[in-house]
């Protein structure tokens, strides 16, 4: 008897001990762990796994489904935007002001945690950052809540921005070493952007890197005095991606402000609409590049730096890949920032062509008007912040898009316009699901849905030759990446809306997909996943 | 007959509100991918495509102060009183806009104190303010000013106002839109627009019915971007798409397109009754007919002056 409880004490040290995250997990693509937003620093959310695959999709049969309690949401209802973290058989995921963690197994909840809001937008959060036994997210009141794993007891909260100033944050941390890299967001009252390092073990500020320059600094000539400058934006509202070799973290940075109106901050508004390349050590920049200088229409740089390693124009090259919300596809050498490709992948209406550097040259005719111009893509962009996917095995890169209208009207004719100074109407939408290659940012080939609304979704593609992604209505849809040939769909009560992801537990693999405030786990049925055991021991 | 035609004008403009409301917010800095279930939004006071609303008003002109639905969204304070708005306004223009401006966003002298921080979390109260319009700051070159608690809370009310109303940007109204050329938007017109459209026949006096801007969105695409509200049976009905459904044994059937996406396709036949088939059927055949394809194709053809001068020519259908 005393032997039992020694050895079942040791089994819940060992246990609990066994639960941290390994933090080699974030280093390689994702199997047994979603370890990180994106699931690895790559961003390409790519899974080698294939026991599910294209021979075996159709199979494919619900495991267990999950409402999220709580949530109480009046101006947004609950959606869930995160991509939940999966560590040893537990998903931990978050809304905005609320933490959960749920059994990977099986749905089950198994904490929830509630943090009482001092206010700001709830319009989304990502999701958690997870370091060791702690989890980290942020609030719409800017708060960075770090929490113990296990249990989600609060170990400490530190405010990264001030709401009253309408910051609202709502990003996953990434955790690189011992940084716990944190963004926000907010352009309602003209605020600063910038990109903070906090440790885990306390909270407290590692290093700051500002979205604009300093008077003085390179890049202060692109804003016309200090005051534009400081006010000038740049959020940071979406998880960036991390080369370990190259030690460079890779951001996008989100549109000026005010944010329709350019007259008063004339210039290409450094670092704004940008991507950026920092050393997650100390946030020195290495490198930036500009996608929409001067921006007026909203367009946010945010959509995730795709990390690509193959080769281009003969000679292997390693690479990051950005379709971004103005139109365009950009290709980067992401060692030097060097340009390789800019190719529209929707038909666009607002530039004189590119410079030498392949950077989009606005067409001041088709910025905001008192009376209106018509542009494309609508203020919601060409695609958004649902993300993107890169396959190594087709050298795809998958993205969902939106070839859509707006009129765009400037409100605030004054030289000192504040907030947004004017704003869109919507006109018409078609979204597509395109195959972009990747070396010459063509379309292999595209995917309209039948309808011309809705949202765009994101994307998961995996070794087993399967894309899956939710259309604008409420299905869930697997494709072949390399034809774009529908396998399998399952409807939905609501449309797609977080990044899903996939694991294995127990030898079976899930596929695990939030769609409004559900989440919904797919497996095989336990017979064909036998048979694929026993035809890859063959 | 009036009333009937009345009751579907309003109900359909009202849709409208909705739709262009729930878009602006949606514009934000990033679409909702799955909008919470539609439960009659109050619209956004005189946002969107709303119908006369009034004498166009740049966002220093308002009063009232965010809807509630703005409030929500932002997660702003309660707006103030309008009428402390208002005594708050003159008492500022009177001592403070010399050097703040009369809009409060700064002057030669006096920093911006629409986004200036301590304002900001002063919200309305003038617990923050008080002090310094109180004390001065002498040192920066700003005088005491003796106002009463109750003068103090005016400003307050006043400067949260602007805030607000720089926040909210649901609230913002366009300026003048109809600037185009009626004669030239009148020649556009008939080669483009007449072999569907007249202006003595289904447009007489269609600038009578909507405000400039939401006129401008329905010359571009009139059913707004949402072909889902379609089935809800508020939408022109001349711009639903129909669809003829072929079975694979050839018989055919044909209605306002309901539903479609790449697994199911569903119409209402003439007599209301409603058909669905799976299109993962082989040997289907749908034929969906868009009625408003030509708008869609014009989108890449106008010229900025194009869509003004149609405006134009449209806005002397009173």
């Amino acid at each position: 008897m005393k032997l039992l409880r020694l050895s079942l004490l040791f089994g819940i040290c060992c246990l609990l001990g066994a639960q941290e995250l390994d933090p080699k997990k974030l280093l390689s693509p994702p199997t047994d762990t979603w370890a990180t937003f994106h699931g690895d620093y790559s961003g390409r959310r790519h899974s080698p796994l294939k026991q599910i695959n294209s021979e075996n999709v159709q199979n494919l049969g619900l495991a267990w489904v999950y409402r999220a309690s709580g949530g109480d949401n009046p101006a947004f209802g609950t959606s869930i935007k995160a991509t939940p973290l999966q560590v040893n058989g537990v998903l931990y995921f978050a809304l905005p002001d609320y933490a959960y963690a749920v059994d990977a197994r099986n749905g089950r909840e198994l904490w929830t945690y509630k943090w009482e809001s001092q206010g700001g937008i709830h319009i989304g959060n990502r999701g958690v950052g997870i370091y060791g036994n702690w989890l980290f997210f942020e609030t719409p009141d800017n708060h960075l809540i770090s929490l113990e794993k296990d249990t989600g007891k609060l170990r400490w909260s530190v405010e990264i921005a001030d709401v009253k100033q309408q910051y609202f944050s709502t990003p996953a941390p990434v955790i690189i070493g011992n940084h716990v890299l944190v963004g926000t967001g907010g352009d309602s009252l003209d605020v600063p952007g910038f990109l903070e390092a906090r440790d885990p073990e306390t909270g407290v500020v590692q290093w700051r890197w500002n979205s604009e320059p300093r008077p003085g600094e390179p890049g202060a000539e692109s804003w016309p005095n200090e005051d534009a400058m400081s006010h000038g934006g740049g959020m940071t509202w979406m998880p960036g991606t991390y080369d370990p070799e190259l030690n460079t973290i890779y951001w996008g940075t989100g549109n000026p402000n005010p944010v329709h109106a350019g007259q008063g901050r004339k210039g290409d508004n450094l670092w704004t609409c940008s991507i950026v390349a920092l050393n997650p050590d100390n946030g020195k920049m290495k490198w930036y590049y500009q996608v929409s200088p001067h921006d007026t229409h909203d367009w946010d740089a945010v959509q995730t730096p795709v990390l690509i390693d193959g080769e281009f124009q003969g000679k292997p090259r390693k690479m990051l890949a950005q379709a971004s919300r103005n139109g365009y596809f950009f290709l980067l050498d992401r060692v030097t920032g060097e340009h390789l490709l800019t190719v529209p992948f929707i038909k666009t209406n607002w530039t004189k062509g590119l410079n030498a550097k392949g950077v989009p040259i606005p067409d001041p005719a088709k910025e905001p008007k008192t009376d209106g111009t018509l542009v494309s893509p609508a203020a919601g962009g060409a695609t958004n912040w649902p993300t993107p996917s890169f396959d190594p095995q087709t050298g795809l890169f998958f993205v969902n898009t939106s070839y859509s209208y707006s009129v765009y009207y400037l409100t605030d004719t004054d030289e000192k316009a504040q907030g947004y100074g004017g704003r869109d109407s919507g006109v018409w939408s078609q979204v597509a699901l395109k195959a972009i290659d990747y070396k010459t940012g063509q379309a292999r080939w595209t995917h309209e849905y039948p309808g011309q609304s809705g949202s765009v979704a994101s994307i998961l593609t995996t070794a087993g030759n399967l894309l899956f992604t939710g259309d604008p209505r409420r299905n869930l849809i697997a494709y072949d990446p390399a034809s774009g040939k529908i396998l399998w769909h399952v409807g939905l009560l609501s449309a797609v809306s977080n990044g899903p992801i996939t694991y294995e537990l127990d030898g079976r693999q899930y596929l695990v997909v939030g769609a409004g405030d559900m989440f919904y786990a797919f497996t095989l049925p336990q017979q064909s996943t036998t048979k694929t055991t026993e035809q890859a021991a063959r | 007959m009036l009333r009937c035609f009345v009751r579907k004008l309003s109900c359909f403009l009202i849709s409208t509100v909705i739709i262009g409301s729930a878009a602006l917010l949606l514009t934000a800095q990033e679409p909702d991918t799955t909008p919470p279930p539609v439960k009659t939004p109050e619209p956004a006071a005189g946002a969107g495509n709303g119908p006369h609303p009034g004498p166009a008003q740049t966002p220093s002109d308002k009063r009232s102060g965010p809807s509630e639905r703005s409030q929500k969204f932002f997660g702003l304070a309660p707006p103030p009183d309008p009428a402390a708005v208002d005594r708050g306004q003159k008492l500022f223009v009177a001592n403070c806009a010399f050097c703040h401006g009369s809009s409060a966003t700064g002057g030669n002298s006096g920093p911006n104190l629409v986004r200036s921080v301590l304002v900001l979390h002063d919200e309305g109260k003038g617990t923050e303010i008080g002090p310094v319009i109180l004390n001065g700051r002498v040192e920066k070159g700003m005088p005491k000013f003796a106002f009463t608690e109750a003068q103090i809370k005016d400003v307050a009310a006043f400067l949260l106002n602007r805030s607000q109303a720089t926040v909210d940007r649901n609230s913002y109204k366009t300026i003048n839109i109809n600037t185009g050329d009626a004669k030239a938007g009148e020649a556009y017109f008939q080669t483009r627009c007449a072999s569907c459209h007249s202006g003595t026949g289904d447009l007489a006096h269609v600038a009578s019915k909507y405000e400039p801007e939401g006129l401008l969105g329905r010359i571009l695409y009139p059913s707004s971007h949402d072909r889902d509200r379609r089935s809800s049976g508020v939408q022109d009905p001349k711009a639903v798409s129909t669809v003829t459904v072929t079975s694979p044994v050839g018989q055919t059937t044909s209605g306002r397109l309901e539903y479609i996406d790449d697994f199911t396709v569903s119409l209402i036949d003439s007599s209301g009754e409603h058909h669905s088939w799976s299109r993962e059927e082989p040997g289907l055949k749908v034929d969906v007919q868009d009625p408003l394809k030509a708008h869609q194709e014009l989108l890449e053809q106008y010229t900025d002056a194009d869509m003004h001068n149609v405006l134009a020519y449209l806005e002397t259908l009173k």
